[in-house]
C-alpha cells in the first residue's frame, strides 16, 4: 500500500529493463481477457441487435421460403441484418418475465438464508471447544462437491415417496394421527420447487459464507469485547453495537460475491426440475441456454444475456448504496 | 464451570452435532444408495447396508469394469481439462500478481493505476457467463475448438485468471523484496528473480491457486454444456446427461457421482487450509 501511494505521481519509474518487464508481467492477464471477456461482450452487444440465427438469418430464411436469396453482411459465415426486434421482444416473452423473477427469487432468499445461518455458524465455530479445527474442516465439504453432484443428491433427499424426508414427514403424520399422511411436493410444484432449489444451493455454499465471516470474526481484537464487558454490555448489546457493526464490510463483500454467483445458477435447476414444470422454474441462464441452444436464436439469447448484465449491475449498485447509508448511519448514531 | 457455561457448551455442540448431521447425512445417503438394489430404493427407504437391506457392490462394478471406458474417458476429460487450465492459471496468475504487486502502472485513457486495474480484473470474474453462450459458439465454431481439450482449457483459463490474479496478488504483496532486491543487485535479470527467487517462496500462493483453478474447473457446467458434444464431455455434463439417457437410476448415478466428487472432496480435506487462506485472502482483501 504504502509503496504504492508514494509513487504515486511518476508513472514512469525504474530501470528500462523494469518498464519492458511490468508489461510482460501483466501482458497475459490482459491480453487473455481482452480477447475472451472483453472482446466477446461487445461482440455479443452487436450480435443482439441482429437477427442472427444457427444456420442463417430469419431474413435469409424467409427470403429463401418466397423464392429469393437476401443479401446479409457476412461476419465469421453467419449473415444477418440489423434489427432492434429482440429488444421488443423482451417486453412481450412471458417466459422470459417468469425466469427474471425466479432469478430473483434465488438470490434474495438464497443469499439471505445462507447469509444468516452461516453467519450464526461463524459465530459456533468461533467460540473455544473442543474439535474445534475438525468441525471447521467437516463443515466446508459441500463446498468442494460438484454443483451437479450436490443437485442430484438434493433430488433423492427431497424426492417426494422413497427419500428420508418423506419418510420421516410420514413418521410425523402418524404420530400426529392424522389421516392424511403429510407428503410435501417438493420437486414437482413450482414454489415448492423454487425454495427447493435454493436450500440445495445453501446446502452447498453456506461453507462459504461461515468461512469468510469466520475469517472476519477472528479480525477483531478480544479487547474490544473486553472493554465493553467491563462496561456492562451483555450479549445481544456486543452483538449489536460491536461485531455486526464491525463485520458489516465482510459482511457485504460475501453477500455481494454470493449473490453475483446465484445470477449464475444453471446446474442445480437442470437436475432438479429441468427448469419444470413447464418452464416455472427456470432461470435466466437456463433460458439464454436454451434461446441459444436449443432454438438456435442468437440474436435473442444475445439480448437477454444483457439484460441479464444489467440486472446484475443493479443489483451491485444497489447494494452497494445501501451498504454504505448503513455505514453512514452506524457512524452517526455512534458519534 | 458455571451452570450459564454449561449451558452455553450444550448449546454449542447441538448446534454442531445438528449441523455435522446436514452436512454428512446427504453423502452418507450417496454412498448406501449405491450399494442398493433398485428395489431397495423404490420400496422406501431402506438406512443401514445388511441391517435392513443386502449390500451390493455391482453398480460399482458396472461403473469400472463393464463401463470402464466411459467413465474412464469422462474422467480423463476432466482431467485434462482441470489440470490444463490449473497450470496456465497459476503461471500467468502469478505473473499478473507479480507484476500489480512490484511495479507501477498508470494507463493514460481512463488515469487507471493498479487498483483501478486489479479492480477490472476481478470484475471479470463475475459478469454472467450466460453474456459469453452466443459469442464463444461462434467463435469456437469458427476455430473447430468445439469439443476438444485445448477449447475448454482455454475457457476454463478465462475465468479462473481473475482470482488468480487477485490472490496472488495478495501474497506477493505480504512477500518481503529483500531476497528478490539483493538478488537484482546482484546482477539477476527481473526475470530470474521471479523464477528463481519469488516463486519457490510462494508455493503456498500458488496451491491455494492451483486447487481453485482445479476445482472450478472440474467442477464446471455452463462452458462444458455448451462448448463439448462428444469426445470432451466432462463428468458433470455426463452426470446430468444421466438424467434423460436412463430414467433415474439412483443407484448407478450415486456410484457415478461418488466417483466425480471424491477425487476433489480428499484433496479439500488434506489442503484445507490452503483453501481458507485462498477465499479469505480473495474475499477480504477485496
Amino acid at each position: 500500500m504504502l509503496r504504492r501511494q508514494s509513487q504515486a505521481e511518476q508513472p514512469e519509474r525504474g530501470t528500462r529493463e523494469d518498464r519492458i518487464m511490468k508489461r510482460v508481467f501483466l501482458s497475459p492477464t490482459v491480453a487473455l481477457l481482452l480477447a475472451l471477456s472483453i472482446f466477446p461482450m461487445i461482440w455479443s452487444l452487436g450480435i443482439s441487435i441482429t437477427d442472427m440465427q444457427r444456420g442463417g438469418s430469419t431474413t435469409q430464411r424467409e427470403a429463401a421460403v418466397e423464392g429469393r436469396t437476401a443479401e446479409g453482411a457476412g461476419f465469421l459465415g453467419q449473415s444477418y441484418s440489423i434489427t432492434t426486434r429482440n429488444y421488443s421482444q423482451l417486453f412481450k416473452d412471458e417466459r422470459l418475465h417468469i425466469a427474471a423473477r425466479n432469478t430473483l427469487f434465488y438470490v434474495i432468499v438464497g443469499v439471505a438464508v445462507q447469509y444468516l445461518i452461516g453467519f450464526a455458524l461463524a459465530i459456533v465455530l468461533n467460540q473455544e471447544f473442543f474439535g474445534r479445527s475438525f468441525f471447521r474442516t467437516l463443515f466446508l465439504l459441500p463446498m468442494m462437491m460438484t454443483p451437479v453432484a450436490a443437485a442430484y443428491t438434493g433430488r433423492m433427499m427431497f424426492d417426494s415417496r422413497v427419500s428420508p424426508i418423506a419418510h420421516v414427514l410420514r413418521m410425523v403424520s402418524r404420530w400426529l394421527e392424522r389421516d392424511k399422511t403429510i407428503v410435501a411436493p417438493w420437486l414437482t410444484d413450482t414454489d415448492w420447487a423454487r425454495v427447493t432449489i435454493v436450500l440445495i444451493d445453501s446446502w452447498q455454499w453456506i461453507p462459504f459464507m461461515t468461512l469468510i465471516l469466520l475469517a472476519g470474526l477472528q479480525a477483531i481484537p478480544d479487547d474490544i469485547y473486553e472493554a465493553a464487558r467491563v462496561d456492562g454490555a451483555n450479549a445481544l448489546q456486543l452483538f449489536r453495537r460491536i461485531t455486526f457493526p464491525l463485520m458489516l464490510p465482510v459482511s457485504a463483500t460475501v453477500i455481494l460475491i454470493r449473490g453475483l454467483e446465484i445470477f449464475k445458477i444453471i446446474d442445480i435447476i437442470v437436475v432438479t426440475t429441468g427448469g419444470g414444470p413447464g418452464s416455472s422454474t427456470e432461470s435466466l441462464t437456463m433460458y439464454i441456454f436454451s434461446v441459444a441452444l436449443t432454438f438456435g436464436n442468437y440474436g435473442y439469447a444475445a439480448a437477454i444475456s444483457y439484460m441479464l448484465l444489467v440486472l446484475v449491475i443493479i443489483f451491485a449498485t444497489v447494494f452497494l448504496a445501501l451498504v454504505r447509508l448503513a455505514q453512514t448511519s452506524r457512524v452517526r448514531t455512534a458519534t | 464451570m458455571t451452570l450459564k457455561k454449561v449451558i452455553q457448551k450444550l448449546v454449542i455442540y447441538l448446534i454442531l452435532l445438528t449441523w455435522s448431521f446436514i452436512v454428512i447425512f446427504p453423502f452418507y445417503w450417496l454412498f448406501t444408495t449405491s450399494l442398493k438394489q433398485p428395489l431397495n430404493v423404490s420400496r422406501g427407504p431402506k438406512y443401514v447396508p445388511t441391517w435392513d437391506y443386502e449390500p451390493t457392490w455391482e453398480h460399482w462394478e458396472y461403473l469400472f469394469d463393464e463401463q470402464k471406458d466411459t467413465t474412464w474417458r469422462h474422467f480423463r476429460n476432466s482431467l485434462i481439462a482441470a489440470t490444463g487450465s490449473m497450470f496456465l492459471s497459476v503461471f500467468i496468475g502469478a505473473m499478473g500478481g507479480y507484476g500489480l504487486s512490484r511495479f507501477q502502472y498508470y494507463w493514460k485513457p481512463l488515469k487507471w493505476r493498479n487498483d483501478n486495474i486489479a479492480f477490472w480484473i476481478i470484475s471479470q470474474r463475475f459478469l454472467p457467463p450466460a453474456l459469453f453462450v452466443v459469442p464463444f459458439l461462434l467463435l469456437y465454431t469458427k476455430l473447430d475448438l468445439i469439443d476438444t481439450h485445448i477449447g475448454l482449457i482455454i475457457a476454463y483459463t478465462m475465468f479462473n485468471i481473475p482470482f488468480a490474479v487477485w490472490i496472488m496478488r495478495d501474497f506477493f504483496n505480504q512477500l518481503p523484496t529483500e531476497m528478490e532486491d539483493s538478488a537484482l543487485v546482484d546482477g539477476a535479470t527481473r526475470w530470474g528473480a521471479f523464477t528463481r527467487i519469488v516463486m519457490p517462496l510462494s508455493t503456498p500462493g500458488l496451491v491455494s491457486v492451483a486447487i481453485f483453478s482445479f476445482v472450478f474447473s472440474w467442477n464446471e457446467f455452463l462452458y462444458a454444456l455448451m462448448l463439448t458434444n462428444f469426445d470432451a464431455i466432462t463428468m458433470p455434463i455426463l452426470i446430468a446427461g444421466q438424467n434423460n439417457t436412463r430414467g433415474v437410476q439412483w443407484w448407478f448415478i450415486s456410484a457415478l457421482t461418488l466417483t466425480a466428487v471424491v477425487p476433489v472432496i480428499l484433496m479439500g480435506l488434506f489442503l484445507q487450509r490452503f483453501i481458507t487462506r485462498g477465499l479469505v485472502a480473495g474475499a477480504l482483501k477485496g
